[in-house]
């Protein structure tokens, strides 16, 4: 019987296709997460409120932020979720190897970000409607207003962006607990431990120096290079750390 | 042409050597059947064969590349086993779609009619099969897939005598049309005898015997008769086997080179002379003591 020659990209591609709808759970976990994300959004995030002449304004603030944060926590347990034996091993019943099974994974994960960070963007609008018509809102401000062009698309790119990022964080750890168990009890360890020392010496923590890098960035342009290179990086750190695993051992 | 190429293959895990130092290749086209007790090394030896685990020392070519992360080698070679993993929440049918849309020589047809031969629900899901059903399951990827090197790691586990029959026919009869290579590991070995074409049997990690199985055939005979006769006859000879029955009989395996008139003496010195199956010398081969379970029990 003659030899098939495969090409990766045609590999890569079969097998994203077959992850989507392998992992289609955890789209159905993302809706549960956003929608308890913006249950608890609608209690509001500050409030303030005067009196005078017998007349009382209470004014309150809302921020659809806590979706864009669950988002980000999903995809951070959705990417480590992948690095998992379970999930490695699908791959390798069929045609794969390391690199296209980590390529699609990635796939996968970028179009759970898009999905993610969407949907979170546009979490927004869904609370103002909630608290339009079911709790009596009334919208003061520019930034009440559910839709403007511009800064909803770069509300998209960015959030999308980070999702991708958390997710490239959460590929790498996923990978590093590949190779020891130990780094599960490791990484939570020093971070934590970074910042109570951090905070004993009484200096900025370094871990909040690190999410300001990133988050706080002023420049879209600037927080976009950052946020890909990273993510670039952390991935193909977890590539080269998964290419020399062994499987089903 | 040689589909595999392995030498001086070494595969330990912590100190303890899995493989040692073996080597041996396989013709294109061929009927292997890997033998060897539990624990021998015949699973860590096709798994370095499929690309899943990495030798620690030694050569290993599988279409002249190196297994561990060839994409060639994935494309053409397929592992099944007891443990192969499907993703969960895909139904059986969705499996086969995949499977179809990864392997290059994937027939769907012959996929479907195995799967409603051995009466699956397209609906039913991989993980929720019982033993023996997974095995019939994975079995019909591994036939269907038409890898040209196709592994099967106990492919029969947990079936009943008909399934693995039934298997044994259609690993046959595909194979008949649809020339590959093929390695076998399994306990059965009298149920592959009319299969096989070669057996590589592995002892303590290496090759011990790699040799046609009609050879394997005729490479030892059994005698029986009076204890010093037998020893008489066997001295300076490979004795694969011996045991003693009744006070008096004793029954002995040895290498199979007497000559025609050697054999007539024999009979007439009243040495019962049996051919040994293929099965029981493999047993007798890899056994670790002359005597076998029996010793446990004596002087108990």
């Amino acid at each position: 019987m003659s030899l098939s020659t495969v090409n990766t990209s045609k590999v890569v591609k079969q097998q994203y296709i077959l992850k989507l709808k392998a992992n289609f759970d955890a789209f159905s976990s993302l809706v549960w997460i956003q929608l308890l994300a913006i249950l608890f959004s609608l209690g509001g995030v500050a409030s303030q409120g005067f009196q005078s002449d017998g007349m009382s304004v209470s004014i309150k603030y809302f921020s659809a932020d806590m979706v864009i944060a669950f988002t980000m926590i999903w995809g951070l347990v959705t990417a480590i979720t992948i690095t998992t034996k379970p999930y490695r091993y699908y791959d390798f019943s069929f045609v794969t190897n390391r690199v296209t099974s980590s390529l699609s994974n990635i796939l996968y994960l970028c179009t759970a970000s898009v999905i993610g960070g969407v949907t979170a963007v546009m979490a927004k609008g869904l609370l103002i409607i909630i608290g339009y018509f079911f709790l009596d809102f009334q919208l003061l401000d520019y930034y009440s207003q559910p839709f403007h062009v511009r800064d909803f698309l770069i509300g998209n790119i960015a959030t999308v962006l980070y999702i991708i990022f958390i997710c490239s964080i959460g590929y790498f750890i996923g990978a590093l607990a590949q190779i020891s168990k130990l780094f599960i009890a490791v990484i939570p360890v020093l971070f934590v431990g970074s910042m109570l020392l951090d905070g004993m010496m009484g200096r900025e923590p370094i871990a909040m120096k690190i999410l300001s890098f990133y988050f706080q960035e002023s420049s879209f342009s600037l927080f976009v290079v950052k946020t890909l290179i990273s993510t670039v990086l952390f991935f193909a750190a977890s590539i080269s750390i998964l290419n020399r695993m062994e499987v089903r051992k | 042409m040689k589909v595999i190429e392995c030498s001086n293959l070494t595969k330990s895990y912590l100190r303890k050597k899995v493989l040692n130092q073996l080597t041996f290749s396989i013709e294109e086209n061929t009927i292997t059947g890997l033998i060897g007790k539990n624990g021998v090394g015949k699973t860590t030896l096709l798994k370095i064969l499929a690309g899943y685990i990495k030798q620690t020392s030694g050569e290993i070519n599988v279409f002249s590349e190196k297994p561990f992360n060839s994409l060639l080698v994935s494309a053409n070679t397929i592992f099944v086993d007891d443990q192969m993993s499907f993703p969960s929440p895909l139904q059986l049918h969705e499996i086969l779609q995949a499977a179809g849309s990864l392997y290059p020589n994937w027939d769907m047809t012959f996929a479907n009619r195995l799967f409603h031969y051995f009466s699956f629900d397209p609906k039913h899901y991989h993980n929720r099969l019982s033993k023996g059903k997974t095995s019939t399951f994975n079995a019909i990827i591994g036939l269907a897939s038409r890898a040209p090197l196709t592994i099967f790691d106990e492919p029969t586990t947990g079936m009943d005598a008909a399934a693995r029959r039934d298997f044994y026919r259609a690993l046959l009869k595909d194979y008949l049309t649809y020339p590959r290579t093929i390695i076998i590991s399994s306990h059965h070995l009298e149920e592959l005898e009319n299969l096989l074409e070669d057996v590589l049997l592995i002892k303590d990690g290496n090759n011990h015997l790699h040799l046609p199985i009609e050879e394997l055939k005729e490479q030892a005979i059994g005698l029986k008769g009076a204890e010093e006769t037998i020893l008489n006859w066997t001295k300076d000879r490979e004795v694969y086997y011996k045991n003693q029955i009744g006070t008096n009989t004793l029954y002995a395996v040895v290498r199979n080179e007497f000559s025609e008139q050697e054999l007539q003496l024999a009979k007439e010195n009243e040495i019962e002379i049996t051919s040994v199956s293929p099965s029981d010398l493999c047993v007798y081969l890899t056994g670790e003591t002359k005597r076998g379970i029996d010793d446990v029990f004596i002087d108990r």
